[in-house]
């Protein structure tokens, strides 16, 4: 086990879902450069929270979401902790991980129309999901698998069960992913990306299907997403990654109403604001953050975000930014996080 | 638009293609399972006093020049100045009779019986395809002989695709060190001569084993050489399967592997398996008949393919009895058929790959 990071023992008392201690993963077969994805990652969830996990593509978001469910692939080298219910996940043997997949935590896919089978029935592919984690009989489960799709407001179930996902549009096919990942009521639901590629109006109902379960079966939620958009309002806590690590994370009102990472300021001005009353545009262009993600195995000594950041001083270059809690709740990590 | 109408009448044809080609295999097999039935008569049984008869001709108008609705044969007899020479002594007709009584067998190797689909009354004999050196019915024994050699390219078909499929799975699926060994045994075996196998491996036998014997080593040994290249082919299709989005999604389900396998795997390889199994059959059949042509097959006098067509190794039989080589036409035909069938099941896989 890792040193517990600052202001970390004064929480312990609440019970956390799942806490993530220190998560490090790097790829690469023997002998060779490993790849770092996740570095030193630390993340807390309760249940019944929404986290939001925001970041640019390539930061590691969904690597985290494999490791937490132990499916990152064979050449994965995975350090830290995962404790889910104070179980440490890493290390379980498959069988016991096999039982918590689907039934305890689940993962919402960022493709469903490639995460489902493209040559078995809708409804079974469900009902397999309720099969695979309770005792039920082949008919109770298919009815099972109907209510569920009744749940996430599919009004006509009965012709969707007996569909192939080739017949379905792309927002039913979120739904099917969003009520496959629920059938077994599990506690933790990790959504990767689950409105990728749909258009605003739909991504508003899948929006309005999660929370509506989340209400309903008291689900905590870990919602990955490169849209911080999709989060106000939806999430109670914002976590922001950047190359495998988490910058900033806190309450989303404080996220997005006072954020203390450069790198969270930049993301959240990329957001497009509606003109004004007057007719009046806003000013120009929309700010953006001038280069890419870098190369995590061409990382240098200094903090990982230095060569974008517009406040970066001769300490960025040197030294890695420790994780800062200015605030109850809001912990940054960054030099300059108070300018 | 055009372009899909032009795509349905491509579909629409292979489909007939593999109908077409489906029937056809279906009906020789058919005539091979029922083959004590459709034959006049028993493979073994000698009629030393008629070898080398031409095949039979049926006759419609008789030497009056009266036609007559059902076939008849005329009696062969030997010519007195010539060996080996027939002619029709046309003193008598013999009519061809449907489901006559004649030696007993046993109707799909079930249920005894001795009626069969055709004969003529004594002294007559009917050679559909000639009589060979004992004066045996040629045609009854291809229909005999196709069991052993049908029978035989099956089971070895059996064989080389159930060890081709469990060691490609396993190679494909477990990847790594695994993988690496399996593939490079798979190589070993590519490269094999399996005739000189055969030939060695039939060396370190006693030289006398029963035909039931030497009939199911053939098929271990034909059957087990060629498993390499299902393999292969089996495990480049678990590979990419095992990779695709539903089965990670469905391992973060809580799937195991024996699931995964079951559901999102092995349903991929089967169009795979179909075709190696249409191309594989008639290869093996080929492979038995050329061990029984060489003699290390099938020992006289059970009948198959190979054996029969071993007559041929004499010249004098090459050269004058053009009906001995009447096994050989069935061989053509039953690779044709299989050989279509293999080709219209990879256009259709082709057609519908995911």
């Amino acid at each position: 086990m890792k040193s517990i990071p600052i202001g970390r023992s004064s929480r312990d008392e609440i019970p956390r879902l799942l806490r993530v201690c220190g998560l490090s993963v790097k790829y690469g077969a023997d002998g060779q450069a490993l790849e770092a994805a996740l570095r030193q990652l630390d993340l807390e969830i309760s249940a019944g929270e929404v986290v939001g996990i925001l970041g640019e593509s390539g930061c590691g978001k969904s690597t985290l979401a494999l490791s937490i469910l132990g499916l990152l692939p064979a050449d994965a080298r995975v350090d830290g902790s995962i404790l889910f219910r104070n179980e440490e996940l890493l290390g379980m043997s498959e069988a016991q991980l096999r039982r918590i997949r689907g039934a305890k935590i689940s993962l919402i896919n960022q493709e469903p129309g490639l995460a489902l089978s493209p040559v078995m029935r809708v409804g079974e592919q469900i009902a397999e999901v309720i099969g695979a984690h309770s005792g039920l009989k082949r008919k109770a489960r298919k009815q099972e698998a109907e209510a569920m799709l009744r749940a996430v407001n599919l009004t006509n179930a009965g012709r969707i069960c007996a569909a192939y996902p080739h017949q379905l549009s792309g927002g039913e096919l979120h739904r099917v992913a969003i009520g496959q990942a629920l059938a077994c009521r599990p506690d933790l639901v990790i959504a990767d990306e689950p409105t990728r590629s749909l258009d605003v109006i739909v991504q508003a109902e899948i929006l309005g299907v999660l929370r509506n379960l989340k209400q309903k079966f008291g689900t905590a939620l870990i919602f990955i997403t490169h849209d911080p958009a999709l989060l106000v309002g939806f999430a109670d806590r914002v976590v922001v990654m950047y190359a495998g690590r988490a910058v900033e994370q806190g309450p989303s009102s404080r996220m997005f109403g006072r954020p203390l990472h450069p790198y969270t300021k930049g993301l959240l001005n990329l957001v497009a604001r509606v003109p004004r009353r007057d007719g009046s545009a806003p000013a120009g262009l929309l700010p953006v953050i001038p280069g890419g993600p870098p190369y995590l195995e061409a990382l240098t000594s200094g903090c990982a975000f230095e060569p974008r950041c517009s406040r970066k001083t001769e300490i960025c270059q040197s030294e890695d930014p420790e994780e800062l809690m200015p605030e109850a709740g809001h912990r940054v990590s960054c030099f300059h996080h108070g300018s | 638009m055009k372009t899909g109408k032009m795509m349905t009448s491509k579909t629409m044809t292979n489909k007939a293609k593999t109908r077409a080609a489906a029937m056809v295999l279906v009906l020789l097999h058919g005539i091979i399972v029922f083959g004590g039935f459709i034959a006049p008569g028993e493979p073994a049984s000698q009629n030393r006093d008629f070898p080398f008869v031409p095949p039979t001709r049926l006759h419609f108008v008789d030497a009056q020049g009266h036609f007559h609705l059902r076939p008849f044969v005329y009696q062969s007899v030997s010519r007195p100045e010539g060996l080996y020479e027939y002619e029709e002594s046309r003193d008598q007709e013999y009519p061809i009779h449907l489901f006559v009584e004649g030696p007993k067998y046993k109707i799909a190797g079930l249920f005894l019986s001795s009626i069969h689909l055709f004969g003529v009354e004594a002294p007559a004999q009917i050679f559909l395809a000639g009589s060979d050196n004992y004066g045996r019915d040629q045609f009854s024994r291809i229909l005999y002989g196709g069991r052993i050699s049908l029978g035989a390219g099956l089971l070895a078909t059996g064989i080389s695709l159930s060890l081709g499929l469990l060691l490609g799975t396993i190679s494909g699926f477990y990847g790594r060190w695994v993988d690496e060994s399996v593939m490079r045994i798979a190589e070993l075996f590519l490269v094999l001569p399996w005739l000189y196998l055969l030939l060695a491996v039939r060396a370190f036998l006693p030289l006398h084993i029963s035909p039931v014997q030497t009939f199911f080593l053939l098929i271990a040994v034909i059957g087990s050489v060629g498993w390499a290249r299902p393999a292969r082919l089996v495990r480049g299709v678990v590979l990419s399967a095992r990779t695709r989005k539903y089965v990670l999604a469905s391992r973060g389900f809580g799937a195991s592997d024996s699931y995964v396998l079951r559901r999102h795997v092995l349903p991929h390889t089967y169009g795979v398996l179909l075709t190696q199994a249409a191309l594989l059959v008639p290869q093996y059949v080929i492979a038995e008949v050329t061990l029984s042509f060489l003699g290390l097959g099938l020992s006289e006098p059970l009948p198959s393919w190979g054996n029969l067509l071993a007559n041929l190794q004499q010249y004098n039989v090459l050269v004058s009895y053009w009906w001995m080589f009447a096994p050989a036409m069935a061989l053509v035909v039953f690779s044709l058929g299989y050989l279509a069938l293999a080709d219209a099941f990879h256009k259709r896989l082709q057609s519908v790959t995911v």
